[in-house]
């Protein structure tokens, strides 16, 4: 069978489509799971700015009240300041109501544990199994706890950033900065914080009524309009977020789109120039970070695709790591929270821009060049498990490769990354190259390759 | 066992066993696929269940496409009210009325705000059982909106229907004991609607009931015992969505829940001749009253859905229970708590008499209300076997059993909300009516060991 399924449960959490799989029922069961899971306490319950996602959260809270738990709604906000916010909170673990980047039909759920982290493999799997068992803790009357409202929950998250970040050097830039929240969750905090680093925002989709004004993917090909708002404006850089607020992309001040691989990248550069440590990012993080890491002498580590994959690494290092992340416009600061997290991003390139002196397209210059291209092609998990089987048979020898996740084939010129969404059923296929031209090529080559696989098996 | 009955407007059961949060998101999402409308009300009482319960229904009701107005804590009185005023589609009553803290329900209420009628709860159920619900894709989910404020056009039109003038120059000192229930709060609005001095009991919705809350003598006594201390004129225990009344006299007497219906009729039906409607299992002293005033008398069954659904295919005035219900048609087709004060309030006023002066007119009756337990399974054959008890003897089996004479009757049915017998016995004298009940109880538990 060919057909895609419109639900999805992974350790990434649980996305369906509205309308077709995701029911207050299942969304209720889910929260019921989770909630005999964590035990009767405080529940944390934040969502995005999505149009369904009233529907969603209604039903989370009900699912918890049934189990004496005492949900906590702390209303639309960013998924890293939840996080920041749960820990702070000292709650037994949070639900956010988000299905990321997807498209606005999509709708989900993810799970935080008590430390304001999303949960890990074996976390989840624990988890998954109360769910398929079906048997959840329903509380009797006497154990019922009323649900309160939090009217801050990005507090603790601004506290921490404010702190960190050499808030007058920024101020002193008087950057004028245009901002996309895509009206996602970043706009309840977004206008208020670049104020506050005495910056000078230009506000674009900053109602957070979750209508995607562009898709709300922070790709180069889905913010046209942010780059037009910078020319217009004459603004030094433009920053857009996912619906959730954890990724950033950048443009510059010309209004030319960096690519969401390039927000890790002058992160890291900027991080390590001030303190050096290890850098930890998955395996389809751009080579600019090797790179970089390279001049640093610090160590680069690798790990699988998901942020709880990242953020364990860096947990579990003994050497105090620097900064950690994903090629996708997620930065990870330690020193902030454990989470992939756009204001840590804003906030360190406005320092960056700040401590150098230099516009954006300089910065940008300063760090090795390379292409990467994210393709992707439909397939069932089946599919995508058969398909990359026979790839490794074909191809491990090839060059320096490695399986941890699908396969990544590291070759002198370019590598290749195939692999299995977590979160669709698709295949990802990403390929970074020196130049365009050789990226290009070996992006057909590869899809070549997958089909014809596809064809004889 | 686990409790649930699912009645023809609604389900009620126990908070963590049978309510749960998918059990009450299936029936709102049925309803919410049946109503085939926009907007919707929803409204909750006090208890600390309700939100668990409000929030499953929001949820459901807006993934089924429907626009909702959540009223919040309301008593259901006011919501059905609000149906009509705003022109909804229907509404959610989230409460389990004069039921304990573990017991929690939905009622559905159509569009002219009156609980569903057995054939839309039908409907209902066939589409709960059916379990295919309409699913609105993202662009069609419905809105959710709070409506704030809303009291005010209630009880303006409360004031307007009621010689609220009368009241008000009587300068009347009342004590109302609304459970920490919906009414808690709202009895002050209300107060300052009618003109009369309060003395509220137990007005704080902190969600625990301090005493069962279903209004009748024995749960009256901190309202009887402060009665004197303050010289108030009038006590009222309303239960915890405010859909029923039981008084207590300024002399401190806790009134059977009976008498609150006879005593508003006796007054109203002089004003306004018509059909009144009352079930099986309340007192003679209605038939008194009607058989007085000349008008005519209809019994349905026991419940808010049959006796208003009685009363609006009859054309009737008034209808009420011996719970302490009443619903006067003119003013909305609901037993509403808030016109059954204001009705009491209004005839002492105007007729310039005490409560005890008023009761004094109706004639007495003695009442026992018992009850035995009976597994739910087995119910409804037990209440089938008492026939034998009364073979040859004349019998009216439309809602349990009945059987009356000159002095008196019983009437054995089985609860709509509880795995119980009930048994309601009536006569002139106590000893008599005791003995009714006992008997029947008697050979009830030769039947359930």
């Amino acid at each position: 069978m060919n057909r895609a399924t419109s639900l999805k449960i992974s350790v990434s959490g649980v996305r369906g489509v509205v309308g077709e799989s995701l029911t207050p029922q299942l969304v209720a069961k889910f929260a019921q799971a989770f909630g005999t899971y964590l035990g009767r306490g405080e529940v944390i319950v934040g969502q995005d700015s999505r149009q369904s996602g009233i529907m969603v959260k209604k039903a989370v809270l009900s699912g918890l009240l049934s189990l004496g738990c005492k949900p906590v709604d702390v209303g639309i906000c960013p998924i890293p300041s939840i996080q920041v916010f749960t820990k702070q909170a000292k709650a037994m673990g949070a639900i956010v109501v988000t299905a990321s980047h997807n498209p606005k039909e999509w709708n989900g759920l993810k799970f935080l544990n008590k430390d304001g982290l999303f949960l890990n493999y074996h976390q989840v799997e624990e988890f998954l199994d109360i769910y398929h068992q079906g048997e959840f803790s329903l509380a009797d009357v006497d154990k019922y706890r009323i649900p309160e409202n939090e009217e801050n929950p990005t507090e603790p998250h601004t506290k921490k950033l404010l702190s960190y970040l050499n808030v007058d050097s920024i101020a002193k830039g008087k950057f004028k900065v245009a901002i996309d929240c895509c009206n996602g969750a970043g706009a309840v905090l977004a206008p208020w914080l670049l104020e506050r680093l005495g910056c000078r925002p230009v506000l674009l989709n900053c109602v957070p009524d979750g209508r995607f004004a562009h898709h709300p993917e922070p790709l180069p090909e889905n913010i046209a309009e942010l780059c037009r708002a910078v020319v217009e404006n004459k603004a030094d850089v433009g920053f857009v977020q996912d619906a959730d607020a954890d990724r950033l992309a950048v443009v510059n001040e010309k209004g030319e789109p960096l690519g969401e691989e390039m927000t890790l990248v002058l992160a890291a550069k900027h991080v390590l120039s001030q303190e050096p440590g290890p850098v930890v990012i998955n395996l389809s993080t751009s080579q600019a970070i090797d790179d970089i890491a390279a001049d640093y002498g610090v160590p680069v580590i690798r790990t699988k695709i998901g942020e709880i994959n990242v953020v364990e690494t860096l947990l579990s290092l003994e050497e105090k790591p620097a900064i950690g992340g994903e090629g996708n416009g997620g930065v990870i600061l330690p020193a902030i929270h454990p989470c992939r997290d756009s204001f840590t991003a804003m906030g360190l390139i406005l320092e960056y821009m700040a401590s150098s002196g230099k516009a954006v397209s300089e910065l940008q210059n300063e760090v090795p060049r390379y292409f990467m291209i994210k393709d992707r092609i439909d397939k069932t998990r089946e599919e995508s498990y058969r398909l990359i089987k026979e790839l490794r048979k074909k191809f491990t020898d090839k060059g320096e490769s490695s399986l941890v996740d699908g396969m990544k084939i590291i070759f002198s010129d370019y590598w290749v990354h195939i692999r299995p969404s977590n979160t669709e059923p698709i295949v990802r296929l990403i390929v970074e190259a020196p130049s365009k031209t050789k990226a290009e090529e070996m992006v057909k080559l590869w899809r070549r390759e997958i089909e014809g696989i596809s064809k004889w098996k | 066992m686990k409790l649930l009955k699912i009645g023809i407007s609604g389900v009620r059961g126990i908070v963590g066993e049978t309510i749960v949060p998918e059990l009450v998101m299936d029936f709102a999402s049925a309803f919410g696929t049946y109503l085939q409308t926009k907007k919707v009300l929803v409204g909750r009482d006090t208890r600390i269940s309700g939100p668990m319960l409000h929030e499953a229904v929001l949820s459901s009701l807006i993934s089924t496409g429907c626009d909702v107005l959540d009223l919040g804590i309301c008593p259901a009185p006011i919501l059905q009210f609000m149906v009509r005023k705003l022109e909804a589609g229907g509404a959610v009553s989230i409460t389990a009325g004069h039921n304990d803290l573990k017991w929690n329900a939905l009622t559905f209420v159509d569009q002219q705000g009156t609980y569903l009628n057995v054939f839309q709860g039908e409907e209902v159920l066939d589409i709960y059982h059916l379990g295919k619900f309409d699913k609105a894709a993202v662009d069609h989910l419905g809105k959710l909106e709070r409506k704030e404020n809303y009291l005010d056009s209630y009880f303006e039109d409360l004031k307007k229907y009621l010689n609220a003038e009368a009241i008000k120059r009587a300068s009347l000192k009342v004590i109302i004991d609304p459970c920490s229930g919906a009414g808690a709060g709202i009895i002050d609005v209300f107060s300052r609607c009618l003109d009369f001095e309060l003395i509220p009991v137990n007005n704080d919705p902190n969600g625990y009931f301090p005493h069962d809350p279903e209004p009748r003598p024995r749960n009256a006594q901190e309202v009887a015992s402060v009665m004197k201390v303050v010289k108030a004129d009038a006590g009222f225990l309303l239960n915890s969505d405010v859909s029923r009344v039981s008084i207590v006299t300024e002399n401190g007497e806790m009134l059977s829940e009976e008498f609150t219906f006879p005593l508003i009729a006796n007054e109203y039906l002089k004003r306004k001749r018509g059909t009144v409607i009352t079930n099986l299992s309340s007192s003679r002293m209605i038939e008194d009253v009607a058989q007085k005033r000349k008008c005519p008398l209809m019994k349905a069954k026991v419940g808010q859905s049959y006796s208003i659904q009685t009363a609006v295919n009859e054309d009737a005035v008034i209808a009420g229970e011996g719970s302490g219900s009443v619903a006067v048609l003119e003013f909305q087709p609901a037993f509403d708590g808030f016109l059954t004060m204001g009705h009491i309030l209004e005839i002492m006023a105007s007729r310039k008499k005490k409560i005890s002066e008023l009761v004094e007119e109706l004639p007495r009756y003695h009442i026992v209300k018992e009850k035995i337990y009976c597994p739910p399974t087995k119910v409804h054959s037990v209440v089938h076997e008492v026939k034998k008890l009364f073979s040859g003897r004349k019998m009216d089996s439309s809602d349990g059993i009945k059987v009356e004479d000159e002095e008196g009757w019983v009437h054995v049915r089985a609860s709509a909300t509880e795995p119980m017998i009930r048994i309601i016995a009536e006569d002139k004298s106590k000893e008599n009516a005791r003995e009714r009940a006992e008997e029947v109880m008697n050979f009830i538990s030769t039947l359930v060991k």
